[in-house]
């Protein structure tokens, strides 16, 4: 990728002989993903032989699915786990693009101020918030609900928004200059001008954010213990029983809700990773 | 949007310092103002000691996983591009997004000590099965590699990013000179990763604790004896389990206290390397 930068020329010829290369990466990517490679082999596998060490079943079974999809709440819970994630995302987006173009486009005397706070808000770690953020959660009665789900996450837009209004300063001003010299009104530069040059830095951001809520542990736990209400990630915790964990249905349901993720991670790996480095080089 | 900010980002942190001086058990009523007794009880029990150094010894242990090796990888990608090296990128990147969750029940599956997979292999080498999660000395290294898969591929991809920017000047310079492969790497591009690599072992250091949140909940709870634990597990854990409002909330004003002090230090140290 991006070989116009350091062409092919520049570049050490040959670091690690041919096979060694290979050997080190193979193996490396091998142990990252082994253990979730095991627990979707293991999903195929019938109850007499979960424990076996071979690889693949000697008797292939769907059995542990029909289970997780039967005794489990499955489609609640990917419904809830969807609106959560969807909802998150479109929110944070419009918080990010009203709030980038109000930034740039107005320039307010508090940006300073307001683009500290930002910051400050993205070093602080969840964890130390979670109390009162429960609290007044509970308090508006929002507790195992949807809103309860996304409205406190929207709080943490900063990521968001100050990705974006790297791009809305990163664009010419002579355009937006042009326009308001045409008597534009700031909603139509933003919608004819703003918004399409940000279609791209906009979808990495719904990405980004729809795949980190999904996969969202701590907060689905606090306020949404119930078991029809909650997400997929805390919904698992249910094949843990006092007589032991079903570990067949427990795999083959992680198995079923993390493909929807992958899938799409199969099919725009590379749009994908951008989205995700944009947040890293921030 | 700054409302939003103001009410669940600022508030709650001014909030959390009020509730560290309230006594009170979040079933009931707010209690009374206790003063400090909250921080007092807290820095008595000794397992908020514990947590706070565990949360140090993960950020040491995660150290070589969000830099050095994910440099590494990096750079062995870099050095050969090709559809291979696009496969390998893409499966190194895999743990990124599998859901934490799932991740961390496979795991759980396969170091089962009754007949997990772990306990059947090392078997066949003649060594006695191990409780893999209840023993200190083992629950720690696998919170820590658990965790580290997903920090190694995340940081894995920021370095081929900076490895696309590098100055190609140089890379000619060290090929004129037949610079070794290993040369060049050592003095030329290492050096030039110099940024990169303070910045994600600042980052690693400072969000190790939270990182590894999720996989202690799941596998540990923070057992055995407390050895996988650390202060942000420790805040739920006396907030929502024990239910200790007032501790819960003094332990999360200590570790924004430090957040803040931290910063004020990080910008401080920015602006005087400014001014030389």
């Amino acid at each position: 990728m991006r070989a116009a930068d350091t062409t092919l020329a520049t570049r050490p010829r040959r670091g690690l002989g041919g096979i060694a290369w290979h050997l080190v990466l193979a193996g490396v990517s091998l142990a990252m993903i082994f253990p979730v490679l095991w627990g979707i082999l293991t999903s195929f596998k019938p109850a007499n032989e979960i424990y076996s060490l071979s690889p693949l079943p000697a008797a292939p079974t769907l059995d542990n699915y029909a289970h997780a999809l039967t005794e489990w709440p499955v489609g609640l819970l990917v419904g809830n786990t969807f609106v959560m994630a969807a909802g998150v995302a479109i929110g944070q987006l419009l918080i990010a693009i009203l709030g980038a173009f109000a930034l740039a486009y107005f320039t307010p005397r508090a940006r300073p101020l307001v683009l500290t706070l930002l910051t400050i808000s993205l070093a602080m770690p969840p964890q130390a918030l979670i109390i009162p953020q429960f609290l007044m959660t509970a308090k508006l009665d929002w507790l195992n609900t949807d809103l309860g789900l996304i409205v406190p996450q929207l709080g943490s837009s900063a990521l968001a928004v100050l990705l974006l209004l790297q791009h809305v300063d990163g664009m010419p001003v002579s355009l937006l200059n042009a326009a308001r010299l045409d008597g534009a009104k700031p909603w139509e530069s933003l919608w004819h001008i703003v918004l399409p040059a940000l279609r791209p830095a906009i979808a990495a951001v719904t990405i980004l954010v729809f795949i980190t809520t999904w996969n969202d542990y701590l907060w689905p736990l606090l306020v949404a213990p119930r078991q029809i209400d909650t997400t997929v990630q805390i919904g698992l915790r249910q094949f843990e029983t006092a007589e032991g964990t079903n570990f067949g249905g427990l795999l083959a349901a992680a198995t079923l809700t993390s493909l929807p993720i992958l899938a799409v991670y199969l099919v725009a790996s590379r749009r994908i990773t951008d989205a995700f480095l944009q947040s890293g080089i921030k | 949007m700054m409302v939003l900010l103001l009410a669940w980002v600022y508030g709650p942190a001014l909030f959390t310092a009020v509730l560290s001086f309230l006594e009170w058990n979040l079933t009931g009523a707010p209690g009374g103002f206790v003063g400090f007794d909250n921080y007092a009880r807290l820095f008595r029990e000794p397992e908020f000691g514990q947590a706070a150094g565990q949360t140090f010894l993960y950020a040491a242990a995660l150290l070589p996983f969000s830099t050095v090796i994910p440099m590494f990888l990096a750079i062995m990608l870099w050095q050969r591009p090709g559809r291979a090296s696009t496969v390998y990128r893409s499966l190194l990147f895999l743990p990124v997004m599998v859901a934490p969750v799932a991740v961390a029940v496979s795991w759980r599956f396969v170091l089962n000590p009754l007949q997990g997979l772990a306990n059947e292999v090392i078997g066949a080498f003649g060594i006695a099965p191990m409780n893999w999660l209840g023993n200190p000395a083992s629950a720690l290294i696998v919170i820590v590699l658990v965790t580290s898969a997903k920090v190694t591929a995340f940081n894995m991809l920021l370095y081929s990013a900076a490895l696309s920017t590098l100055d190609r000047r140089t890379l000619e310079a060290a090929k004129l000179e037949r610079a070794s492969a290993w040369e060049t790497t050592r003095f030329v591009v290492i050096p030039q990763l110099h940024t990169t690599t303070v910045l994600l072992g600042l980052l690693s250091i400072v969000l190790a604790g939270q990182w590894v949140f999720t996989n202690v909940s799941v596998l540990t709870q923070g057992g055995p004896d407390g050895v996988t634990d650390n202060v942000y597990y420790r805040i739920y854990t006396l907030g929502f389990e024990f239910f200790e409002t007032g501790m819960a909330s003094a332990a999360a004003a200590v570790v924004l206290l430090f957040f803040a002090i931290a910063s004020l230090g990080w910008l401080l140290v920015r602006r005087i390397n400014a001014r030389r």
